[in-house]
């Protein structure tokens, strides 16, 4: 199929109202969730997905693609007004947003948090057009032992990078992929970890897993501590962002992008290490060295840039490998499955109409959003004033009837319970959930892939290191133990 | 909590329970056909290497405690750990209405168990708006149950009571 042949089935697809739809009302919910502290982007994607079932893939992954991209950017609303990063990703954006909004010029932060975000975003889109196709012919010569390589080095950055502690991401990543073993045996058919109970036999629900991960720890922070969302709101102020401003900002705007591009393509460094990345490069570059943290405009134009740039570049690996590069995409691997695809080099050619109707509508989504932020900036006072004590319950009972809709069946609903319950135990301790889950996804994948491994070579674990692709992911492998390990020796010897 | 103390307990919890696993739930729990002859291709290869992996870390958490210097406590400590009782009757109340919700959810239906969940947990919460809280208990379960059983084609449970259309 040609280039041109491959749009003209892409927009068959979504050249209709309702993708748009869909694409719109995904934004809206992002934008609103994420602008809400506590209602974080990645849940706001669990949340709507079981609405998902019942919808073709296209408008479902479309659907939730809008509420990832309308969720980072809705967090900096929050953390530029009270001071509170609606999702992990905006928390670079408070160091220069806020300090503008309490000299009254919250508008014109929030005015250049949307353009840099919507900039970046169309960036971020165009590398995922330029490059997943080109990684996903290159990953169709990966066997086995190279997708095994390759998981391997996934799940070791993302321990590694997800949380404060090398060891407790391990350990987060350890305990995914020892729950993805309950179930029946993938080669054997054997039972293992069932305890008998025929429920458990096709292993846990990932979507209960999920949501009981990323939901239900915050409903419970919520009863440990019910006031400690509470903040003051600062007022949008007369100032708006000029083009001056963004003209000044466009380096920075341009280099948060790259940046976003290139380390949301590496599997789980995720948002908001790029946006403090982008945020530092700007700082260290700029004229306004000295103003930056006391609300410098490009600041806030960096750091937005920085975490919008990832959203795009995030799909690079899960659409091209079939590996989520973070948490939310994890969750979208989880939306394809629901509905019957498998993201991954295969899909370029089997699905390759649904791969192009994505790339369209993201495009589109870069206009959509800057038309739904626009608003959402000026009406973010409804949103804050929704009374969070009445919103958990609300969710609550929102991740009760979704994640009973998955299989009809109310095991899954105590799984959630129980997961997360886990969750609030690992997020006191401080142990990532990231790793977790996207370990919990990729566990019987990389077993998967070691097993055949084994049946290819007759139990010869030198297939393993076969060829130049799994030497490569190796070296990363090791290179990044031995990075995350040297930066935490020096953390815990400092300099003197 | 500094980091010390919370890698030292992590450390000797999960290597405790990587001993579990190997001594206890992967022989008892994980089942492998007799007439495998390969351990690298037997079901229970990976969960063994799992569980010593689990023991690794949970040994390098010790090291990492015991070799470390007296750090400070977690920055946000106060604001996690509000003090008295208070919080923890609140999770304990919680968790109570998880357990309700499972006994309930066959028994009421899940639309009258979500009003009861709903309602019990805003007033958990302290909510200032009670009135909104009492309304939106039963407006949010019947929404959710229009979409679910009207769009989406979902069977949800009725209960042995009050049916919805």
């Amino acid at each position: 199929m040609s280039l041109l042949d491959s749009l003209a089935a892409g927009f068959a697809l979504v050249g209709n109202f309702e993708a748009f739809f869909m694409l719109f009302c995904g934004l809206v919910i992002g934008v609103v969730a994420g602008a809400i502290p506590g209602l974080s982007a990645t849940m706001a994607v669990a949340l709507t997905l079981p609405f998902t079932f019942a919808m073709t893939p296209i408008n479902a992954i479309l659907l939730l693609l809008g509420v990832y991209k309308g969720g980072i950017f809705g967090g900096s609303i929050p953390a530029i007004l009270i001071k509170t990063p609606g999702t992990p990703a905006s928390s670079a954006t408070i160091l220069d947003g806020h300090p503008m909004a309490e000299r009254g010029e919250a508008g014109r932060a929030l005015g250049m948090a949307l353009y840099a975000s919507c900039t970046a975003d169309a960036v971020s889109n165009l590398a995922l057009i330029l490059f997943a196709g080109w990684l996903a012919s290159f990953a169709l010569n990966f066997g086995p032992p190279e997708f095994f390589a390759l998981i391997l080095f996934s799940l070791t950055i993302i321990a590694g990078v997800s949380g404060e502690s090398l060891l407790r991401g391990a350990l987060s990543a350890l305990a995914g992929l020892l729950l993805a073993t309950v179930g029946l045996d993938l080669v054997y058919g054997t039972n293992r970890f069932t305890f008998g109970d025929p429920n458990m036999m096709g292993g846990l629900n990932f979507i209960a897993v999920l949501i009981g991960l990323f939901a239900i720890p915050e409903i419970i922070a919520m009863a440990w501590n019910p006031v400690a969302h509470l903040g003051r709101t600062r007022a949008l102020g007369k100032s708006r962002c000029t083009f001056a401003d963004y003209a000044r900002s466009f380096k920075s705007i341009i280099r948060g992008s790259m940046i976003g591009v290139f380390l949301g393509s590496i599997p789980g460094i995720g948002a908001a290490p790029a946006a403090f990345l982008s945020y530092s490069e700007a700082r260290r570059t700029s004229k306004n060295k000295a103003n930056f943290g006391k609300g410098e405009i490009e600041g806030v134009a960096a750091s937005e840039a920085g975490n919008n740039g990832v959203a795009g570049a995030t799909l690079i690996p899960l659409l091209a490998l079939g590996v989520p590069g973070d948490v939310i995409t994890a969750i979208i691997i989880g939306a394809f499955m629901v509905h019957g695809l498998q993201p991954g080099p295969m899909m370029f050619i089997l699905n390759v109409d649904i791969i192009y109707g994505l790339f369209i509508g993201l495009i589109v989504s870069s206009v959509f959003l800057l038309v739904v932020g626009s608003v959402a900036i000026r009406g973010f006072r409804f949103v804050a004033d929704v009374p969070k004590r009445i919103l958990m319950p609300g969710v609550l009972i929102l991740c009760i009837y979704g994640v009973f809709a998955v299989n009809n069946n109310i095991f899954d609903v105590g799984v959630m319970f129980v997961m997360g319950w886990l969750g609030y135990i690992m997020m006191r301790n401080r142990i990532p959930a990231a790793p977790f889950l996207i370990a919990f996804i990729l566990g019987p994948l990389l077993e998967d892939n070691f097993r055949q491994s084994m049946l290819m070579s007759g139990s010869d674990p030198s297939i393993l290191f076969r060829g130049p692709i799994t030497w490569f992911f190796w070296f990363l492998t090791c290179l990044t133990v031995f990075a995350i390990t040297r930066s935490t020796l020096r953390k815990k010897v400092p300099l003197s | 909590m500094s980091e010390k103390s919370l890698h030292l307990r992590l450390g000797i919890i999960v290597s405790l329970f990587a001993l579990f696993l190997v001594f206890y739930a992967i022989p008892s729990f994980v089942f492998a056909p007799s007439n495998v002859r390969n351990i690298i291709l037997s079901p229970v290869f990976w969960p063994y290497v799992l569980a010593g992996l689990t023991g690794t870390i949970g040994l390098g958490l010790v090291f990492n405690a015991l070799t470390s210097a007296p750090d400070t406590p977690f920055d946000d400590e106060e604001s996690v750990h509000p003090e008295g009782s208070a919080p923890w009757m609140r999770l304990a109340a919680l968790a109570v209405i998880m357990v309700l919700v499972m006994f309930g959810l066959p028994r009421l239906g899940m639309v009258w168990t979500a009003m009861l969940a709903f309602a019990a947990c805003a007033f958990l919460f302290r909510t200032r708006h009670p009135i909104v809280a009492v309304i939106c208990a039963v407006v949010v379960p019947l929404l959710l149950y229009a979409f679910f059983a009207h769009v989406a084609g979902v069977a949800i449970p009725q209960g042995n009571f009050v049916r919805l259309p």
